[in-house]
């Protein structure tokens, strides 16, 4: 796919040529200058000088020196920012979903590439999905896909990056979870049985071995000899018990190596989410859908107290009982809060009009640099994938949108978009 | 707003308060690890307001000092520890949280507590642990189920009970808000008595099923008849037991009686695990149930009652407790010479016979939607008009407290404002039973869970400021305009 040749050295007239080509290949190595840049980790920077190699940023900084013979691509009038993520989608999916626990069930297995909803979402700026399985209970794992590829090969970037629970405020649903855990302590009683009774075959086993030999030597001249045939192999090494799906899921949970999406509905939930948890430590983030009179507020203290990851949409809801606007994304993210934001809805409208929204609740009080960051590596992290994407730093994929000022302006253009060092937007995105 | 609790006691503090204390017991085995993981007692006081007690005397201007939730004292000149968070009651009236009964729709279903099903407990047997050779006869031995003299129904009540709503309930309800605001710190919900605890949902199970329901109508002389019966067999059955309980100690061989159609309902009730209730308003029906109770020994409470007036002295000896909605209106029936009908007067008549009055209001949703004025919010206003036909205010007061905790089996811990008690109270601005009267704040456990100024329902009407004038403190002059 990479046409190298056709750009090196052209850097004046590569907007006009990319606007006439589906996908254009960029250089090995080339550097980008652009108005500003809104790192999302560490501030704007003015002037900014963005080296990318092999789709890698390997320098980023203000009005640096380019070496000689590096391609540059130099745009004053863009504002540089990392690619959108929606860490929680559906897009490209149905819903046909379980009931009940089913933990192993991975939503990568129902990913299909091509469909045009994924180039469709790239165009708009989203470069990164997190595709959840669907489903009440405890219905399986998630998927992060990048928005560009043609087969799930190529599209896939972790598989099992969060495993999704709804909890709500009734017995079932605490006993759910509490039955959960209990399965992944049954499993450690089987494998603590398992290695017991292997200890104690493999002592008999050695006994039994010994006791042998010293016959052996007891023997030795007579005519009896032990027949090699059937020598005693013993009993090998311990192969521990495989668990069962949840429990697999859920030790993965306790060691670390898996995190949860736990949804609730209100306030309430998260009381009762807290008590069914009890003592178990694990990592885990808050999906709560802002419907308009939701009372979140009430445990805004104890979230940030808790420096929870909240996964909320940028929408302005009304205090329960009144027609008072209150902004919690504002909210929640000055009171501590770690907020990540999801387009209002999945559809391909609701992710091309996501940064007017969030644009909005910045307007009514939410601070600028957390919003952009809600957006980009907020959701990354929530998919494991903070260290690779979700911020213009050195090292990370150059996952990149080009705006004709700034970003949250409904009046700025998205001019380009960039995945992997890859321009790869042919149309302007209004 | 809640109110935010404050840490009383530094740890270093209590620390060394706690070195101190310890320091002459040297055997006393001590670690500085025990002083900090001890949670510092939270002191509450409610000053300078009138306290009606409820069960007893009305103090005026006195102070109210709760530790940890429960009521430590009540009195003059208290002395008030080290950071007790203090709420000036000064002019206004102080009166034990309202307990509300059969609290229906919008507070069990939709999204504050699913009416889901209930976990079953069985109570301890209260035969348990009757003396064997002590001497005592079989009649002596057997109490009646329930002693009619009896005025307290906490045996009824599990320690650490649980029911589904602690797994359902919403402690940031604005219907929750609605009925603290109304005065209400206990609730039924369904089978279960809640304490309407604001942004925590530990220990909000009181009582579950402290009543069992029975069915006695004129229009079904059978299931009367039946209900007699079982009653009969029921009682048969426990001295039975009883008897075999005792003779089995020297006749290993004797056979225990059988349980066999033995109605386990109805046991409930004969073994004081449970309260028998009854819905019946009709005269000879009440009577029915009157006779019924004083013949197997048990207090039936019976909701509705309306001709309870013309009864009333056959309800008080059998001990009954009535479930009224004084507003009622049924009028007399011309085909009939006896008396029949509502009466105004029907709880004053019923408690002067010695029957405990509760009073429910005629709905008991918590809504706005055009029922206003009869709802569960009008809890007092409803036993107002007990006061209008002639009962006395203690009385009234002790139909929306201290009866109904006794009929869900909470009477122990809410209900009146006594030492040891949960410190569930409201701070009204007048008479409870007054239609402009405001509940200011709701305390529940020790915590202010309500104040009306931060409130959206009431805070605009009659605002505090305007209206609460100290009259020690001095009015400012008008200023002359020029």
């Amino acid at each position: 796919m990479k046409m190298k040749n056709i750009l090196i050295g052209v850097s004046c007239t590569l907007g006009l040529q990319l606007a006439a080509t589906a996908t254009s290949g960029t250089p090995d190595l080339f550097a980008l200058r652009v108005g500003s840049a809104e790192t999302v980790s560490h501030g704007t920077i003015p002037h900014a000088v963005i080296l990318i190699e092999h789709g890698k940023i390997v320098t980023i900084g203000q009005d640096l020196e380019i070496e000689r013979g590096i391609p540059v691509i130099d745009r004053p009038d863009w504002v540089a920012m990392p690619g959108f993520i929606n860490c929680y989608s559906r897009a490209g999916m149905t819903s046909f979903g379980s009931n009940g626990t089913v933990p192993s069930v991975q939503s990568s297995t129902e990913f299909y590439a091509s469909q045009a909803i994924y180039g469709d979402l790239l165009d708009v700026g989203v470069t990164t999905l997190g595709l959840y399985p669907p489903g009440n209970g405890i219905p399986g794992q998630a998927v992060a896909v990048r928005t560009s590829g043609s087969s799930a090969q190529d599209m896939i970037l972790e598989d099992s990056v969060y495993l999704k629970m709804l909890m709500r405020s009734n017995a079932s649903s605490k006993k759910m979870i509490r039955k959960a855990f209990e399965e992944a302590d049954d499993h450690k009683e089987d494998v603590e049985k398992a290695r017991e009774k292997w200890e104690k075959d493999t002592e008999k086993w050695e006994k039994d071995q010994k006791k042998k030999k010293d016959d052996a030597k007891k023997n030795e001249g007579s005519s009896v000899k032990p027949s090699d045939g059937d020598e005693d192999k013993g009993p090998g090494d311990f192969v521990e018990p495989t668990p069962n799906g949840t429990a697999a899921a859920f030790i993965d949970l306790r060691k670390g190596d898996l995190s949860a999406l736990i949804s609730i509905r209100k306030a309430g939930d998260y009381l009762h989410l807290v008590d069914a948890l009890g003592e178990e430590d694990f990592d885990w983030v808050l999906r709560v859908p802002l419907r308009d009179d939701i009372d979140l507020y009430e445990v805004a203290d104890q979230l940030a107290e808790d420096k929870r990851t909240i996964i909320i949409e940028p929408r302005l809801t009304l205090m329960a009982w009144t027609m008072r606007e209150r902004n919690l994304p504002a909210e929640l993210s000055t009171a501590g809060a770690n907020v990540v934001f999801v387009p209002n809805g999945d559809d391909l409208n609701s992710h091309k009009k996501w940064r007017f929204h969030v644009g909005h609740v910045v307007k009514r009080g939410m601070d600028y640099q957390s919003a952009l960051r809600a957006m980009t590596l907020g959701p990354a992290e929530v998919l494991g994938l903070g260290d690779r994407l979700g911020s213009l730093d050195v090292g990370k994929d150059a996952n990149m949108l080009f705006f004709s000022g700034d970003p949250l302006q409904p009046a700025s253009r998205l001019e380009m978009v960039m995945i992997d060092g890859e321009f790869v937007s042919d149309e302007v995105v209004r | 707003m809640l109110l935010k609790k404050k840490r009383f006691l530094t740890p270093a503090v209590a620390l060394v308060g706690a070195a101190l204390f310890t320091a002459p017991i040297l055997a006393a085995p001590f670690t500085i690890e025990d002083a900090e993981d001890e949670e510092p007692d939270a002191y509450m006081a409610v000053q300078g307001g009138d306290i009606y007690t409820g069960t007893g005397e009305i103090l005026r201007g006195a102070t109210l000092l709760s530790k940890n939730g429960k009521i430590e004292e009540i009195g003059y000149n208290l002395y008030l520890p080290k950071d007790t968070e203090v709420v000036d009651a000064k002019g206004l009236r102080v009166y034990p949280g309202l307990v509300a009964l059969s609290a229906s729709t919008r507070m069990s279903l939709g999204t504050f507590a699913p009416g889901l099903e209930f976990h079953e407990f069985t109570p301890h047997n209260e035969f348990e642990g009757v003396c064997g050779d002590c001497g005592k006869s079989l009649e002596e031995i057997i109490p009646p189920a329930l002693d009619p003299g009896e005025t307290t129904t906490e045996h009824l009540a599990v320690e650490g009970i649980k029911s589904d709503f602690d797994d359902s309930y919403d402690p940031f309800n604005g219907y929750l808000v609605m009925a603290l605001g109304n005065g209400i710190t206990t609730m039924q919900q369904s089978t279960t008595a809640l304490k309407m605890l604001r942004g925590r949902i530990d220990g909000v199970t009181m009582a579950d099923k402290s009543m069992t329901s029975f069915s006695w109508s004129g229009f079904n002389p059978s299931g009367k008849a039946d209900l007699r019966e079982k009653f009969r067999a029921g009682n048969q059955y426990l001295i039975d037991l009883r008897r075999w309980q005792e003779l089995v100690k020297k006749d290993k061989e004797l056979k225990e009686p059988s349980r066999k159609g033995i109605d386990s309902r109805v046991l409930s009730v004969l073994q004081g695990e449970t309260m028998a209730k009854f819905s019946s308003n009709d005269r000879d029906d009440l009577l029915g149930i009157a006779r019924l109770a004083q013949a197997n020994k048990f207090r039936p409470v019976i909701s509705g009652c309306v001709e309870g007036w013309i009864v009333a002295e056959e309800l008080g000896r059998a001990g009954a407790f009535a479930i009224v909605t004084p507003r009622t209106r049924s009028d007399r029936s011309e085909e009939l010479s006896r008396e029949s009908g509502s009466s105004i007067e029907n709880a004053a008549i019923l408690h002067a016979a010695g029957v405990q009055v509760a009073v429910v209001p005629a709905n008991t949703s918590v809504d706005l939607g055009g029922i206003s004025g009869r709802d569960l919010l009008h809890l007092p206003i409803e036993a107002g008009f007990a006061v209008r036909g002639g009962l006395s205010d203690k009385a009234a007061l002790e139909s929306i407290t201290i009866v109904p905790a006794r009929l869900l089996g909470v009477d122990h811990r809410v209900g009146s404002l006594e030492i040891g008690k949960d410190a569930d109270m409201i701070l009204c601005d007048g008479d409870i039973m007054h239609y402009q009267t405001f509940v200011q704040y709701a305390i529940v456990n020790g915590t202010q869970v309500y104040d009306k100024e931060d409130e959206i329902f009431y805070a605009h009407i009659r605002p505090r400021g305007e209206v609460a004038v100290d009259p020690g403190e001095a009015v400012p002059e008008a200023v002359e305009a020029e």
